[in-house]
């Protein structure tokens, strides 16, 4: 339920921190998530996201994560900038935080855009952000295509820590194509496998999203079997040389996140693999023409009478 | 904590109103959620206005959503309830300790200690939802969702790291002018829950109002219900301050 009922803060906007006094303008809306929307904006010439939550409490807690976040992994530069309410137009106050503006494309975009044979190197960042929650005691949650960003090359970056939840209890927030407890596999109980199934959903959704769509409206509850995305993935060639990796997380099969990565890593490496991708489309296109100029010329040659 | 979630697709018809009915169980500590299905081709909600007035009354949350929704709704909504619940009593505990009314009322660097708090506490406390689900005649085609919802709801539940039961009841009750009758009894597991309304007849009327009465009296009568109260508040004036 995005119960979101804030006014949407205009571009231009310049917002004043209640306890701390720090002034942000608004430059434009970056996203929204389940807890708030996130914006873009700048304070004295240097560019942040800034979230603002319609309750206190949700986004007090996702900054409890922040902060530990940043505890644990010092030495990384801090995500969480600042934290503050301001005074609306309304009169009412409005918690917000401060986070660090990380550029880049969302996943699918990102693949448009870039290439498909980015995949298993951004897949391979990726898991190694989410190995780095889990070594901290979190498992992320609520992984989804919308929550990843990639930044220059193939540099994952998850956005949006609603989810985030300690490992042991129950996940705060998740999306129901890539939950675990939806496709009759497993708990919702958060463990760094809870995250791996998201992931392998994840790389299923990128490469047969349409199918995966049509699965879920036509799949009866009771055959909703992670089996069935391993159906789609045998039948991708881009996901095939990963089936077994795919199969294990989808089982919860791997024990410990940092060695799936590198597993993963180790797949993307595999020597000799079909280098011999189909020519591109278009290399295929000009064969086509030239072939058939060839003959128009051949035939042109045999009517003007040799 | 306790609550009531009440699943309907329609006005109710017969006996005390419901808002009355929902005001009562706000009362004994008990919060009403309420959920409208919408049919798919059902664009006008007439049902909207009593299902808000319920809520409010009851002190919980309502939405009109479509079938392919209700899990989301009933399983969100059960977890939104759990924190408010908490956060009105830490807000009292607050406003003891501090002075201030409200979370919001703290400094930002504070506020992250009672959330916390907050957080364990929600996750930890005992937790009772009775599953109150309309089974007149117009839900017949939506039974199939609404057990869906309660077997997903389950495994929500079974993840918390405190104790959490489900019961269900429906109304009306029988042919006999029972108003609402129980059809699972207090579980913590997925069990006994497919095939839940498979038996039933579906009927005409639909008592809301005495059926949330009835489940009131249910938990009045409950011994567990008792003890889970004592403990969260035992819990709370522990934990905080």
């Amino acid at each position: 339920m995005a119960t979101s009922v804030e006014p949407r803060l205009a571009n231009g906007a310049i917002i004043v921190g209640k306890w701390k006094g720090h002034r942000y303008r608004i430059e434009r809306l970056l996203g929204e998530g389940a807890n708030g929307r996130v914006y873009l904006v700048e304070r004295d010439r240097v560019r942040y996201a800034f979230k603002v939550g319609s309750d206190a409490v949700d986004l007090q807690s996702e900054v409890n994560v922040l902060q530990s976040l940043a505890l644990r992994q010092q030495g990384e530069e801090s995500f969480l900038v600042d934290v503050d309410d301001y005074v609306g137009e309304d009169g009412r106050e409005h918690p917000f935080y401060v986070m660090r503006y990380v550029r880049g494309l969302m996943l699918a975009d990102y693949l448009h855009k870039e290439g498909a044979e980015w995949f298993p190197l951004v897949g391979y960042h990726l898991l190694g952000k989410l190995a780095g929650l889990h070594a901290s005691g979190w498992v992320f949650g609520d992984l989804k295509l919308e929550n990843v960003l990639v930044g220059d090359y193939g540099r994952a970056q998850l956005v949006d820590y609603g989810g985030v939840t300690a490992i042991g209890k129950s996940v705060r927030q998740f999306t129901e194509i890539y939950d675990r407890g939806y496709w009759s596999a497993g708990s919702r109980t958060a463990d760094p496998q809870y995250d791996l199934f998201s992931y392998a959903v994840l790389c299923v959704q990128l490469f047969e999203g349409k199918r995966l769509a049509e699965l879920t409206r036509t799949l009866l509850p009771q055959n909703r079997v992670a089996e069935e995305l391993m159906k789609l993935i045998q039948g991708n060639a881009s996901l095939r040389p990963y089936a077994g990796w795919l199969r294990k997380a989808l089982q919860g099969g791997h024990a410990d996140s940092r060695e799936a990565a590198a597993a993963w890593q180790r797949l993307a490496h595999r020597p000799g693999r079909r280098r011999r991708t189909a020519a591109p489309r278009w290399m295929r296109r000009l064969l086509l023409a030239s072939a058939v100029l060839f003959a128009v010329s051949v035939i042109w040659l045999i009517r003007t009478g040799l | 904590m306790r609550q009531i979630l009440l699943i309907t697709d329609g006005c109710s018809n017969v006996g005390v109103s419901p808002v009355v009915a929902a005001a009562h169980a706000q009362s004994e500590g008990i919060t009403v959620n309420v959920v409208g299905v919408l049919d798919q081709d059902e664009a006008e909600d007439y049902g909207a206005p009593e299902i808000h007035e319920i809520a409010r009354a009851g002190g919980g949350l309502s939405r009109m959503v479509s079938l392919r929704e209700l899990a989301r709704t009933v399983q969100m909504m059960t977890r939104k309830t759990v924190m408010h619940t908490i956060q009105s009593a830490v807000n009292k505990e607050l406003q003891q300790v501090f002075g201030t009314a409200s979370i919001e009322e703290l400094p930002p660097d504070k506020r992250g200690e009672v959330v916390r708090v907050i957080d364990e506490l929600g996750e930890t406390s005992p937790l009772q939802v009775a599953l109150l689900i309309d089974t007149s005649a117009s839900m017949k085609s939506k039974m199939k969702a609404v057990e869906e919802a309660i077997q997903d709801l389950m495994l929500s539940l079974q993840a918390r790291q405190g104790s959490s039961r489900i019961s269900v009841f429906r109304f009306p009750g029988s042919r006999h002018g029972a108003e609402c009758a129980q059809v699972l009894e207090w579980t913590d597991s997925a069990a006994g829950l497919p095939s839940l309304f498979a038996k039933i007849t579906m009927q005409g009327t639909t008592p809301t109002g005495p059926a949330i009465m009835h489940v009131i009296d249910f938990y009045r009568e409950d011994k567990y219900g008792r003890d889970n109260r004592e403990e969260t508040d035992g819990m709370r004036s522990g934990n905080v301050g």
